[in-house]
């Protein structure tokens, strides 16, 4: 629970700078809300990708070398923080793209 | 917002509220709670402690190092006249095993009651070469020492292998508090669940 005050704390602050000093609001809250859960969304399926990929890659590897490969090494932490700047850039392309071939984007 | 947004989006909400479960409720202990083992201390032919990890330079991991010393007071308790080590070479340096056992019998363990078994590398083969050890020695029932989350699957192994296991499980994070530690045994009971379908599609249990 502490880290979560931590976490409400902050964000009740940047709340208050970002609508008093700099004029953010409301309404564009809500859609960053949305956007955040969008990329995270593409965090969770680069990591199932990554996953997959490194479970695939280890049992065809047990089968070709007819040996031992650990699959402990698919499932390292790191894979979180690289599928999430997979997922950031990706989705910023997308955007970036999108607002390309939108008119008025 | 076009239809693979909203899809992403809906996958982002659910992966969060995941992640709160987990992190911020007691689910995960409850999860491994329901999934270990209860300890069954009674006397045995044998304890064995499964293998952990141990580092480049030698070094017992953590769950190495509470197995054999949970291992070591099952020992001192007499409820075993044999005390059996497993744990794989690392390079070229000693075993898991022998550095464990090495430890053992420092703390008093005397040497004609320690084995090692240093050639297994996951717990079906660690099942196997312990029968192929044990079983001529008359061994048969057993004290099986993991950490809980990985007894259900070495039980079973252990089981089919030929023994009468008795679990002595270690048991350090299914009353995790602090949110780092319930993602911790989350992610081991994953692994678990995972293994024992890839170990039941395989036919090893």
């Amino acid at each position: 629970v502490f880290v979560l005050v931590l976490v409400g704390v902050t964000s009740v602050a940047m709340y208050l700078v970002g609508v008093k000093a700099w004029g953010w609001r409301d309404g564009e809250l809500r859609a960053a809300v949305r956007r955040t859960l969008v990329c995270l969304g593409m965090t969770l399926v680069f990591f199932l990708a990554n996953l997959a990929l490194g479970v695939l890659v280890v049992l065809v590897g047990r089968w070709i070398l007819a040996g031992f490969v650990s699959l402990y090494p698919a499932s390292d932490v790191t894979l979180v923080v690289l599928s999430w700047l997979q997922a950031m850039t990706f989705q910023s392309w997308r955007e970036f793209a999108r607002r390309r071939v939108e008119p008025g984007g | 917002m076009g239809r693979g947004d909203r899809l992403l989006q809906a996958v982002g909400a659910l992966g969060l509220a995941a992640f709160l479960l987990v992190a911020f409720t007691p689910m995960p202990n409850v999860l491994a709670r329901w999934d270990g083992e209860a300890p069954e201390p009674t006397p045995a032919d044998a304890i064995v402690v499964l293998a952990a990890s141990v580092s480049v330079d030698g070094a017992l991991s953590d769950d190495s190092l509470r197995r054999a010393v949970h291992g070591i007071l099952l020992y001192r308790q007499g409820l075993a006249p044999l005390l059996v080590f497993s744990g794989t070479v690392l390079d070229d340096l000693a075993s898991e095993a022998a550095i464990r056992a090495e430890m053992a019998h420092r703390l008093g363990i005397p040497a004609a009651a320690l084995l090692t078994e240093s050639t297994a590398r996951t717990t079906r083969e660690e099942a196997l070469r312990m029968a192929e050890l044990l079983q001529p020695r008359g061994v048969h029932r057993i004290l099986l020492v993991t950490d809980r989350y990985h007894m259900r699957r070495s039980r079973g192994l252990f089981e089919r292998a030929g023994f009468r296991v008795h679990p002595a499980p270690v048991d350090n994070l299914s009353h995790a508090q602090a949110p780092e530690q319930r993602l911790r045994l989350m992610r081991h009971l994953a692994q678990e669940a995972l293994a024992r379908a890839y170990y039941g599609a395989a036919g090893y249990l």
